[in-house]
Formats: C-alpha cells, structure tokens, sequence
C-alpha cells in the first residue's frame, strides 16, 4: 500500500519533468495500452498510470511540474496584475506560501484552513493585524494527499483518500492539533483519483467523491460514485454511480441539491470528451463512466453495449480538459445581483492538450432543475503560451464580506477577488 | 513497476512553465553558512554519509528542501534547519548550489572493473533515462556524478528498504528494490568516479 501511495506522489506532485533528450526518446517508443481492470493494477498502479491507453494524437503529453516552492511575492504582484476580470471586479493576494493549496474551509472563529496535494500539509491561515499568517498544522500525513477539508461544530474535517479525520476545537488548539479521530474510513486506499473533497448539507452530512484508480475501465465497485457520509455516526449512502473523477462540489441553496464537477476521461483527443457540471436529481442515478462520456459520446471500448440515453445527462458540458475542480454557489450580496446563486467554478487546466485551457474560473447561471445552463468566463489570465501555468486555480470560498477567496496550487497562494461599484 | 524507467521520456518539459527565476544566488552564499558544516565549503562534502550539493539541479535541491519541510522525507540532521527556512530561502538555495561547480573524484578509480560493472548496471537498470547520460542530473531529479561514494551507498540501500521516501521516491523504490549488493557496490563506485 505504501508504495502505491508513493507513486501517485511521484505522478502527481513531482513529476520530473526532463530534458530534450527525453522527449526525443519518446518519439521512438510504443504507445502506453494498460490493462486497467485488475486488483493488482488498483494497488500497485505504475507510475505513470495517468498515461494510459495512450494515443498517437496524444502522445507525449503528461502532467507538468509547478515550481516547489510555489511562486515569490513578485512572481505574485504580477501575476494578479495579468487576470482579466469583469468590470468592477478586483484580484488581489491574499496569502502566498501556502504551496500546493487545494480546498478551504473556515472555521467559526475565522481561521481559513486549506488543504493540499502531494505535500501531506494541512495549513491554518490567521489575520494578524492585516497580514496574514500561514501556519502549516499538520504535517507529512501518509498519504500525502489531504486534499478535502470541512468546518463544522468547531471541529476541523480532513480526508485524506481513505480515511475523514475529525479534529476537535481546532481552532484554539492550532500548535497542538493531535492526531484526530477517524470517523469514517470504510473507503479503498487506492491512490490514483483517490484524493478527495467535502461538501456539507443542511444536516451536517457530507458529499464524497470516488475516482477510479485509472483513466479508463470497469472501476472497481467501491469507487467511480458519489456517497453521503454522516460524520457523527459512519452511516453512509450511495447517491451517484457512474462517476470518474470528481473533486469538487456544493450543495444548491435553492433546493438542497448536490452538484458537482467531473473530469471526463483523457487520451481521446485535444477536443474530446467534455469535463461536466451534473446535479444529483435522485438517489443512485447513473452519469455514465465508463460507458459514456459527455452525455452523448460512447466510449469507443468500454461503452459494451450501452447507449448513452441510459444515463443522466450533464446539466452542462464545460469543454475538454479544463479540469473544474472546486466550486460554490454565490450566496453573498457583494457581487452584483445577477450573480446570486450563480455557480463558480475553478478550472485547473489542461495536461493532455496540445494548447492548455482552463486554468481560469468560470460563472454558470442555471435554473434549481439544471435547466438553461449558460456559462461564461468569470476570470482568466493564469495560462500563457501554448503549455505555460502562472497559476492553477482549483477551490473557491466565500469570504464573510460576500468577496471570494480562490486556492491555486501551482502558484501555492490563496487570492481575493471582490467587487465595488 | 515495469515501465517506470519509461516514465520519464514520456514526461514533456516545460520550460515556458516556470515562471521568471527571481531567486539570488547571493542571498542563498550568504545564508549557506548553515549547511557548510556538515555538506563543505562550495557544497562539496568531507563528511562520511554526507552528500555534496554542488552542482546539483536547482529544483532538486528545492524540492528535498520542501519535502524535509514537510516530513514527506525524514532527517534528524536536516530537521532543526529547515524549521529556520522559508520559501525564499529554498529558492536561494535552489540558485545557489545549482551554480556551484561540481565535484569531481580526488583519488583515481583503484578498482576500474568494479566501475566498469557499475557502468553496465547503470545501462541495465536504465538509469541515465532520469539523470541524464552525463549522471547530471536535470530539473528534479539528483546529480550523481561525483558523489561520495559511500553517500551512493546508503541512498541506495534506503530507498532499497524503503526508508527514504520524498519526490522521485517510487521510481528510486522500485529500481532500487532489486538491485543485488554487487550492483549497489559497483553503481556506486561507477558512480563516484564519474
């Protein structure tokens, strides 16, 4: 377990990225074909899993490296000054140095607590007088991957691929968080797609996603779904099937509705499949994978006999390879009024794409039943050139003043974006 | 496990990725005083089990900074200094031992045959696919030309035995795991000597 843990640190979080003498190399070398739908295959997955089921189309692409340490407080200044945003709207830092930032959550008391991917931290982030203080709280979890945290009844939630630890009082005991309690951990430990986000409903119960540990094939039946997992006593249920990797979500205000954000598979094309926004209508419906991308692609080995009309729909299909990972509503009232309960997503971006895109946020407006979906650029500016990242926005949150707050893991800095007449 | 070596030809670089270096290679000289003691002036180490840092690729130091940081990779020695670094400093430090000029072998090779199976596990295991034909090193991944000898050695059996974790760690696990002592002795020797 440990190693297939370690590999999917060394895919993700520190892709070495070599020379020219390396890409010249991989010109001359088979395409990658995996025979995913094994046991062995979900524990033990190769290094380079993601690559699977490649495609002369395709080839040689692969997930880039960001700068360890994040970008510099001048690599920062001007960065913000490159986003494009809305009339009215402005960016600014908010907190650099919190390297590999993923989701946020606050607590009561108004510590801003960020997850992280590949570096096993998980980050307190206070106001002092102005300046903010970015506290590392926990430290080197195995696996690496607390990527999904929550707030709730003054304890800080963290998952971390197989195990929802639940700290108690977080907030006053900053320095000395212990070890937590595990509250849930009937999860499979598989690494790939195994990191995770939270989403709390009204009755303090939380959405979890589960990716399958590879690109494409049948998954395993303990993953490639959505559950609701109550925190206080371990029950849970399953309320989405068919899902690949989701790592982002919230529930409507309107109607207590969960929706979420999934990556469609990759190694088909530069334009192919679709990355989804969805909406759980009723319990246990079916989005697709493996059997059918976008909501009306089937795919080309794995569709077995299925038609797409067999499953539920995406309320809208984002494009493909922009990777939308958090999301929120915005229930706030300092953005103008068109913008309530307008979904805001962040876009990670693009690897298996010739020309990068994503890597921005985008608003979508959308009846409470999914219908009229209608997207449109919020903010953008973090891609430049064909595959160069300043920045990977991944998580939103709002802020008490009705601004947000956006995570990028790349650049390792939290943002504030906020509206002024 | 298989076709880990594969890998890394695969993996495209990207150098319009990263943004301008702002780091200062003076800055990094003057705070290096912390490390000169146990890994040399220059970066080039005197001390048993203590590697040399000179010339080793920017992001490598960087990322073993980061992963001490955060104890994905554990140190005793090194623990108590990186509490005293920030971000800045490691991109300093990055800049810095990358321009440093690296070490060569003091002694000539006493043993050329043991080099010599060094040199052909080294193509066996495939090892010049991550750190270069010239064992440079680039981007993440750890110069190893010219580095002490016996510091290969314990590199090699830690990650053998799973003991050193942090960055190119799964790859390192799994060539290191069936490497035979006769290899690890004369990698390293290889190695060394370069």
């Amino acid at each position: 377990m440990k190693s297939a843990f370690n590999r999917s640190i060394f895919a993700f979080a520190a892709i070495l990225a070599v020379g020219t003498a390396g890409q010249a190399a991989a010109q001359d070398k088979p395409l990658k074909k995996y025979e995913s739908g094994t046991k062995e295959f979900w524990t033990h997955p190769p290094d380079d899993w993601f690559l699977g089921d490649e495609t002369e189309a395709q080839k040689g692409l692969a997930p880039p490296s960001g700068p360890p340490t994040g970008a510099s407080e001048a690599e920062l200044a001007s960065l913000v000054k490159k986003i494009k945003l809305p009339p009215g709207f402005k960016i600014e830092v908010y907190a650099p140095g919190v390297l590999a930032a993923r989701q946020m959550a606050w607590g009561d008391k108004g510590t801003l607590f960020v997850g992280s991917f590949g570096l096993g931290n998980v980050y307190a982030i206070k106001d002092n007088g102005g300046k903010k203080e970015v506290k590392t709280i926990i430290k080197g979890m195995n696996p690496p991957m607390p990527t999904g945290i929550a707030f709730k009844d003054g304890a800080l939630y963290v998952i971390n691929v197989n195990k929802l630890i639940r700290y108690d009082n977080a907030e006053d005991n900053l320095d000395k968080l212990g070890d937590g309690k595990v509250v849930y951990d009937d999860m499979p430990s598989y690494a790939a797609h195994g990191w995770k986000y939270l989403a709390a409903d009204k009755d303090g119960w939380f959405y979890i996603p589960f990716g399958p540990p590879f690109n494409i094939g049948i998954p395993p039946t303990s993953v490639s779904q959505i559950r609701r997992v109550d925190p206080k006593t371990g029950n849970a249920e399953l309320v989405g099937l068919g899902v690949r990797n989701s790592v982002g979500g919230d529930v409507d205000p309107r109607t207590g509705k969960y929706w979420f954000t999934e990556n469609a598979r990759d190694w088909m094309s530069d334009d192919t499949p679709s990355d989804k926004l969805n909406i759980i209508s009723k319990v246990g419906e079916h989005f697709g994978y493996p059997y059918c991308h976008q909501g009306d692609m089937p795919d080309p080995k794995f569709a077995m006999g299925h038609t797409c009309s067999e499953f539920t729909p995406p309320v809208l299909n984002l494009g493909a390879h922009v990777a939308p990972l958090g999301m929120k509503f915005y229930t706030g009232n300092q953005f103008p009024a068109e913008y309530k309960n307008s979904i805001l997503i962040a876009e990670h971006g693009s690897w298996n794409r010739h020309k990068y895109q994503g890597g921005r946020i985008v608003r979508v407006t959308a009846d409470p039943d999914g219908k009229n979906a209608k997207e449109t650029t919020f903010a953008e500016g973090w891609i430049e050139g064909a595959q160069g990242y300043l920045g990977r926005p991944d998580d939103i949150i709002l802020d008490k003043d009705g601004s947000i707050l956006v995570a990028d893991d790349w650049a390792g800095a939290i943002y504030r974006i906020s509206y002024s007449k | 496990m298989r076709n880990l070596l594969f890998t890394l030809s695969f993996v495209t670089t990207l150098a319009t990725a990263m943004p301008v270096n702002a780091a200062d290679v003076a800055a990094g000289k003057a705070k290096a005083e912390l490390c000169a003691g146990c890994h040399g002036e220059n970066g080039i180490s005197q001390m048993e089990n203590i590697p040399s840092l000179a010339g080793q690729p920017d992001q490598f130091i960087q990322w073993q900074l980061v992963f001490f940081r955060g104890g994905a990779r554990k140190s005793e020695q090194m623990q108590p200094i990186v509490e005293q670094i920030d971000n800045e400093d490691i991109r300093n430090f990055g800049a810095y031992f990358a321009s440093l000029t690296p070490p060569k072998a003091t002694k000539p090779d006493d043993d050329p045959d043991l080099s010599q199976k060094g040199a052909q596990a080294a193509v066996g295991r495939r090892c010049a696919s991550c750190h270069t034909d010239t064992f440079a090193g680039t981007k993440a991944v750890a110069r190893l030309a010219g580095q002490r000898e016996e510091y290969l050695l314990k590199a090699l059996h830690d990650y053998k035995a799973g003991v050193r974790s942090g960055g190119g760690v799964a790859a390192m696990a799994d060539v290191a795991y069936p490497l035979s002592e006769e290899e690890i002795t004369a990698l390293a020797h290889y190695l060394s000597h370069l």
